[in-house]
């Protein structure tokens, strides 16, 4: 039995039609195509699949679609305008924070969650706000690093 | 200008970084086809057992279920999923097939549906009702030697799959030299590779039986090879497509799963390409790094003179040989025999079959597992005589400009005495503190560990694929498209093959970039891996830029009246070495070439007098013939809760001979990264089965510790030490492997200075440093 809903994703609305046990991570996925969140474990312990439910950071595979309700998701997808890249979009790529790029997508928004609620957060707070998400590749030295940039250029 | 020092050696952002931060569109995870169908595996409970019967009754019902694949369907016939060793190669066990109805680890394949949906697909998979004998099984390397243990494989009668001894010199006249006799025993640990994008692949076969298939594997031909073998296939049947990268490999992508093979059949059955990944639970019992217990015994003069070596190295490959059979010697012969300098050694390495999972190849590839061992029992040596741990190194390591005893890998740049020294100074040896001193709980302590001599990239070793080649492509707005089947694994090579062939070129590196590439299209290249992006397929795609930088002058000299010995290349343009004003733009050079050869005008056709026509083309197919010998120092600091026993590793000072460095952000991200792996490694990672059944314990994250960003140090400093080899692509040797060989020793060693407790087996949990400290 499928479950007809509307899903706000990136300041739009869709009308949806899925099953009441699909994840958001798969509606974002297979039926709107938004695939910069990633499925790396489905169990809530990697932090791929990291978007914004208004505003707060959430695990995509961790959420059943129908219960965001009228709540705004925000994906990677929804943070650059056009060509013009989000500070930390920018930061992850001019501080060489990306190696793989599995997680990036996923680490920027809870980032994103952290700068919002804590523009200049210290590095152990940055370590800290990113600790619900998994990095195999650069031990998060760059990554903390993109963060303290764009943390001080959002100061700026 | 200097074309090159502005290219190589610079922090270039990586070229896919901005795809990346926008979503990542090039992950084979991502690949989504027209009519897919969805493919799971069912696995076997047990660990050692043979399938009696099997019923797809019910699940073939099931609505959506559009084929399913038993063993009664599939080949039998052996092979070895490796894919750097071809299948007829001499030196690989053949011993696995792609669903057996003989079950040697639980987890092995024994079914596969594929489906409209994944759901239906699992649910299809768990309706198949397969009855199994229960064989008797066995669990750890002991119990696998015992007399009476049950035979797990036909080809060995005592479950041994690999026994080789190696010596060289008189290790016995060593023996008897030495003033000091040690002997310890190290144990390590089975941990996952832990690649966040999962194995996956979708295959599609048309009528014909032409398979394409996209993968997140990590070798482009050696898939190719794999799967042709599995399916009975010519290798022109099948067209792997090259992802643009991958979400990490770490040597855990390296061999051909069932998936690959299975996907392919399901999609000649069904006439629709079928996509399989593997679920994080499936992935747990899929690529773990090979546990290795290591007795060492050292001879040693009261001056700290090594006169013998000797090491009994004995593996536990699982239910299947496979990279058990090959770790196990270059763990003995690149991680132990060939490190320190002395010419009294024997290695005995003998790889043995379990019924736990099949063991996997991870960065370093035996090399962790050799240095933790050895680069500890240094460190008790050096205690026990009162000699200090860098001096002991130095004294015993080889020199810059011998000949290595045995590889085609000369030392021909080999600076490791200058990473032992650099990097003391920097974390601040001298100040170093004795073992256990200090007052309060938390007590601090600096380790030193190594990877002393790290032959690399396997040159010229028999059986294995280890050539490279590589097409490029000038474009008339003179940028040039680089082809080649190196994968980038996220070592960001996709970057620094853009800036090799930009400095060689000398073309601006934005103006370079990777071409998409599949099997049909490119030279064959090795996997990536061996720490060989860099030198080998650098050095191949450098190649690839010079070739084409002379059909460049070519073109160009009839453009500045010259020849094309009297030109150079710089910024995108060609000018005359003796006057740089006469120049042309390498874009204008390109479209010249690309032209019609006759262009209309009002006075009619003209014909241009360019003798070379045509796009202008560079293409190299090389076989490495020297393997440069990178090596490094890893100076660990630690903060040890003598209360608790946690271990914080509070900061790393990492000094490597790489010789040229490439791209400095890209090198340093290899040491960061390596450094992650390696506190996993050595303090906390542990995929766990059970010990009565065999089955994985771990299936998620939340099972599996692995260092998040709070358990990293704030301050890692590399020191890049740039010899500069002659072989190497602008002087580069090799780091990736080097960064989770060095650490684990030095991580130890930091934790016994801090405490006085050695701990010798892995992962060294806070249990254990208590245990250690006689708290426990």
């Amino acid at each position: 039995m499928k479950k007809n809903i509307s899903l706000n994703v990136n300041g739009e609305a869709r009308d949806l039609c899925i099953p009441p046990n699909e994840t958001l991570l798969d509606t974002l996925r297979t039926e709107m195509f938004l695939t910069g969140s990633k499925q790396g474990c489905d169990t809530g312990g990697c932090g791929c699949c990291t978007v914004l439910i208004d505003g707060e950071s959430r695990y995509s595979c961790m959420t059943y679609t129908v219960t965001v309700g009228e709540r705004n998701v925000t994906t990677i997808e929804g943070i650059s305008e056009g060509e013009t890249l989000d500070k930390l979009q920018q930061a992850f790529v001019d501080t060489g924070a990306v190696q793989c790029g599995y997680c990036t997508c996923g680490m920027i928004m809870s980032a994103k969650q952290l700068l919002s609620t804590n523009p200049n957060p210290s590095e152990s707070e940055i370590r800290k706000g990113l600790s619900g998400n998994l990095c195999r590749c650069t031990g998060y030295h760059k990554i903390v690093e993109a963060v303290k940039v764009a943390a001080q250029s959002e100061v700026k | 200008m200097n074309k090159i020092s502005d290219t190589v050696g610079s922090r270039v952002p990586h070229h896919d970084a901005i795809d990346k931060v926008t979503g990542g569109r090039g992950f084979p995870v991502n690949v989504n086809l027209a009519g897919m169908l969805h493919g799971r595996l069912l696995r076997s409970p047990y660990a050692h057992a043979e399938i009696v019967s099997i019923n797809i009754e019910a699940a073939q019902s099931l609505p959506g279920v559009r084929a399913i694949l038993t063993p009664d369907d599939v080949t039998q016939k052996t092979y070895s999923p490796i894919y750097f060793m071809p299948t007829e190669g001499l030196a690989c066990i053949q011993d696995m097939s792609l669903m057996g109805r003989r079950i040697r680890h639980a987890g092995q394949a024994v079914a596969a549906v594929a489906a409209d949906t994944i759901e239906i697909a699992e649910q299809a998979a768990q309706l198949i009702d397969i009855e199994y004998k229960e064989l008797p099984a066995v669990f750890n390397v002991d119990d696998a030697l015992a007399d009476g243990a049950p035979a797990i494989h036909d080809y060995t009668n005592n479950n041994v799959a690999l026994n080789e001894t190696f010596e060289t010199g008189d290790p016995d006249a060593g023996f008897a030299e030495a003033d000091y006799v040690f002997e310890h025993t190290y144990e390590t640990s089975r941990i996952n590779i832990c690649s966040l994008e999962p194995h996956v692949c979708v295959s599609d076969v048309d009528p014909a039986g032409n398979v394409v298939i996209h993968s997140s594997m990590q070798h482009l031909y050696g898939l190719r090879e794999k799967l042709a073998f599995v399916l009975d296939l010519p290798v022109s049947k099948v067209k792997v497509i090259k992802p643009p990268y991958i979400g990490g490999g770490f040597g855990g992508k390296l061999d051909i799963t069932p998936i690959e093979p299975l996907s392919a059949i399901l999609s000649k059955m069904t006439g629709r390409p079928v996509r399989m990944v593997l679920s994080r639970a499936e992935e747990f019992m899929t690529s773990n790094k090979c546990p290795i217990k290591v007795e060492l015994k050292t001879g040693v003069k009261a001056d700290g003179t090594i006169t013998a070596r000797q090491a009994t190295s004995t593996l536990d490959a699982g239910g299947y040989a496979t990279h058990g059979s090959t770790v196990i010697m270059v763990h003995g012969l690149f991680g132990y025999c060939f490190t320190y300098s002395c010419e009294n050694r024997r290695w005995n390495g003998r790889s043995i079959h379990t019924n736990n999972v099949t063991s996997g190849g991870f960065r370093g590839y035996g090399g962790p597992q050799a240095s933790f061992a050895v680069e500890q029992q240094v460190d008790e040596m050096c205690n026990e005589l009162g000699l200090d741990p860098v001096e002991f190194r130095i004294k015993n390591s080889h020199r810059e400009g011998e000949k290595h005893p045995f590889f085609d890998g000369n030392f021909t740049t080999y600076r490791f005495d200058e990473c032992l020294r650099l990097g003391a100074e920097r974390i601040g040896w001298a100040d170093r503190k004795p073992a256990g001193s200090g007052v309060g709980p938390i007590k601090s302590g600096i380790g030193l560990g190594c990877a002393v001599a790290w032959t690399s990239n396997c040159a010229a070793q028999p059986d294995l694929y280890e050539h490279s080649g590589a097409f490029i492509k000038l474009n008339p707005d003179g940028s040039a498209d680089v082809c080649s089947a190196a994968i980038d694994i996220g070592c960001g090579q996709n970057t620094v093959f853009c800036q090799i062939v930009a400095a060689e070129l000398g073309i601006p590196v934005e103006q370079v970039r990777m071409a998409s590439a599949d099997t049909s299209n490119v030279p064959f290249d090795a996997p990536m891996h061996a720490s060989r992006g860099t030198n080998a397929v650098g050095a191949a795609v450098k190649a690839a830029a010079a070739d084409t930088k002379k059909q460049l002058f070519k073109v160009a000299a009839t453009m500045l009246d010259c020849k094309p010995e009297d030109l150079e290349s710089n910024d995108g343009q060609v000018f005359v070495t003796t006057s740089p004003e006469n120049t042309v733009s390498i874009a204008t050079v390109a479209a010249r070439a690309d032209s019609p050869l006759v262009t209309m005008t009002s006075e009619g056709p003209q014909k241009d007098s360019t003798p070379f026509r045509g796009t202008i083309i560079g293409s190299s197919s090389l076989s490495p013939t020297t393997s440069p010998i990178p090596a490094a120092a890893m100076y660990i600091k630690v903060d040890v809760n003598t209360d608790t026993g946690e271990v914080k590793v509070v900061k790393a000072v990492y000094a490597h001979d790489i010789g040229k460095v490439i791209n400095p952000a890209g090198a340093e991200g290899q040491v960061e990264g390596g450094l992650q792996q390696a506190i996993g490694y050595t303090l906390m990672e542990h995929t766990q089965f059970d010990s009565e059944t065999g089955a994985c314990l771990t299936s998620d994250f939340l099972d599996y510790k692995m260092a998040t960003a709070v358990e990293m140090p704030s301050e890692i400093d590399c020191i890049f030490i740039e010899s500069d080899d002659p072989d190497g692509p602008f002087g580069a040797k090799s780091l990736s492997e080097c960064c989770l060989i060095a650490p684990p020793g030095a991580i130890a060693n930091a934790i016994y200075n801090a405490t006085g407790a050695r701990v010798r087996d892995l992962p060294i949990t806070p249990e254990k440093v208590l245990r250690a400290l006689g708290k426990l």
